[in-house]
């Protein structure tokens, strides 16, 4: 059997949809956080806190990642995704839901959004980790990128279930009473299971495309794989122990040790794109790119913030810094692919080769997203440290600038690609 | 170590390194490097009136491979006196960035 360089993704509509509508949502909650810039200096626990959260956790970045998950794992895995057609229900079920949940959280933690809102998105990842294991059982992963993605998907699915067992715990008194209230195991699972491992994994496939950086060892990306799982075990602990009348003392133990093992997470994940970065031989980056690998700034930056005992900056800095730029990076370039694939893809003419995938973007957009988003999330993490309104007005601003450059960058893409109102191809290479 | 291309005529209608000047035209839309001088094209071989280019991508399971294989045939077929154009895919041996010509190399910032 000829080897194969077919890639059965979705059809590539559904994720350039799930793109730009996570591209909006980030727009349209940066727009909200300008509007209450009070909420980073105030109580994070508060409606519009949780709400705006939601917001750029559910419908920027898992929407962005469910979106890519249309494609990813074809590629990943080398095979047909199973099920290809089931992102029509899962994307617009995740999209329905998710935006009924945050306007559940902003009225008030309003039990029916929540719970409908919740379910609708409990059940629409669900759907999508089933498709990725699926997927994976056509063609077994062989690699660590590829293990650790299916892992971090099956991750994101239980961060949101843990959310919709909060809401419930929230009106239950019988339940609150059964599981307890693991916020922090909510958050974790998100954070570090979901988010963290789906970035160094999938990061680790495009970054060594986009970069040139071929072989080496990726033991750094295996060992982060278990030790994500060494969090997950340590931090379940650390959230049961106290409702099956365990000891404060070894659930105090066992979340200390999910802090240690994501520490050396993060520190294996920010060396890793080092070694690939040290072993690139595409020496000019290009800005998506470059977003995606300065996101790593932002790990060493949260460790420091949370040594230092502002722990919920240190989770701002995680999340707007880390995760924002990194998936604001991979954004660009797959929606560009896409795009690309899905107009020039089957062209059968010569001597009119398609555009260059950098043609299709506006150059000068690049810096402003990459500026704004950058310095929104080191304004909000001081503005969260040091309770500081002026400086959280400046983080709103600028990651609304940040949000507004990167949706125009998107629909540019989307828009030239469908007038193909390109330039020119770069001219042809000679040989000697 | 650049990878050289195999050239093999069977009685061709056309020189088989004129087809292979040809397929210069297919550039990948993310490297902005045509597939010979990134070292994609291990072998031509024009046999008659019929070419045949075994190549491989830069990653297995490349999303580009489609438009690739597609402009690939398609520059084949353009070449005068070659009517038959087809493509095999490989994966052994697998390229890396060392497979380029300087050329490729040098477009990409090597140097």
């Amino acid at each position: 059997m000829p080897p194969r360089g077919a890639t059965g993704g979705a059809h590539p509509l559904l994720p350039v949809f799930a793109l730009l509508g996570g591209a909006s949502a980030l727009v349209i909650g940066t727009a909200w956080l300008l509007s209450v810039p009070q909420v980073l200096p105030g109580f994070l626990g508060s409606p519009s806190a949780v709400a705006l959260t939601h917001v750029f956790t559910l419908l920027f970045v898992s929407l962005v990642y469910l979106g890519t998950l249309q494609q990813l794992p074809a590629v990943l895995l080398v095979t047909d995704l199973a099920w290809r057609g089931s992102g029509w229900f899962s994307l617009p079920v995740f999209a329905g839901g998710a935006t009924l949940l945050v306007w559940g959280l902003a009225s008030g933690f309003r039990p029916t959004p929540l719970a409908v809102g919740g379910s609708a998105v409990v059940a629409a990842l669900g759907m999508a980790a089933a498709q990725v294991i699926a997927t994976a059982l056509r063609s077994p992963p062989k690699d660590p990128a590829s293990r650790g993605l299916v892992a971090a998907v099956c991750y994101l699915f239980l961060t949101v279930a843990l959310g919709l067992l909060l809401a419930a715990a929230r009106t239950s008194a019988g339940v609150a009473t059964a599981v307890g209230y693991p916020a922090a195991l909510h958050q974790t699972t998100g954070i570090v299971g979901a988010f963290m491992l789906g970035i160094a994994t999938s990061g680790h496939k495009l970054l060594s495309m986009f970069a040139l950086s071929k072989g080496g060892a990726v033991w750094r990306l295996r060992v982060a794989t278990y030790l994500t799982h060494g969090v997950m075990a340590a931090s379940v602990l650390a959230a049961v122990a106290p409702v099956f009348g365990g000891s404060p003392a070894l659930s105090r133990v066992a979340g200390q040790l999910a802090v240690l093992l994501v520490a050396v997470v993060a520190a294996l994940q920010f060396f890793e794109v080092g070694a690939l970065l040290r072993r690139r031989l595409r020496k000019r980056l290009e800005a998506p790119v470059e977003r995606y690998v300065l996101a790593h700034a932002f790990l060493p930056f949260a460790g420091l913030m949370y040594a230092v005992g502002w722990r919920s900056a240190a989770v701002v800095a995680l999340l707007l810094g880390f995760v924002g730029l990194a998936v604001s990076g991979m954004l660009i370039k797959i929606l560009s692919f896409l795009t690309w694939t899905r107009a020039f893809g089957s062209t059968r003419t010569a001597g009119a080769p398609p555009p260059l995938l950098r043609d299709l973007t506006r150059p000068w957009l690049e810096p402003v997203i990459t500026a704004g988003l950058c310095l929104g999330a080191l304004a909000a993490t001081m503005a969260v440290a040091t309770g500081s309104l002026l400086t959280a007005r400046l983080a709103a601003s600028a990651l609304l600038v940040g949000a507004v450059a990167q949706l125009a960058q998107a629909a540019t893409i989307v828009g030239r690609t469908l007038a193909r109102r390109v330039g020119p191809a770069t001219a042809v290479v000679t040989t000697k | 170590m650049t990878t050289e291309t195999v050239l093999i005529e069977l009685d061709p209608a056309v020189p088989a390194s004129e087809v292979l000047e040809a397929l210069k035209v297919v550039i990948d839309p993310e490297l902005g490097v045509d597939v010979v001088n990134l070292g994609l094209v291990y072998e031509v071989k024009v046999e008659g009136d019929a070419a045949h280019a075994r190549l491989t991508l830069t990653t297995p399971g490349c999303p580009l491979h489609a438009s690739i294989e597609a402009q690939v045939v398609a520059c084949l077929e353009a070449v005068p006196g070659i009517r038959h154009g087809c493509v095999e895919l490989v994966w052994d041996p697998p390229w890396t960035p060392m497979s380029m010509t300087d050329e490729g190399k040098r477009q990409l910032g090597f140097f």
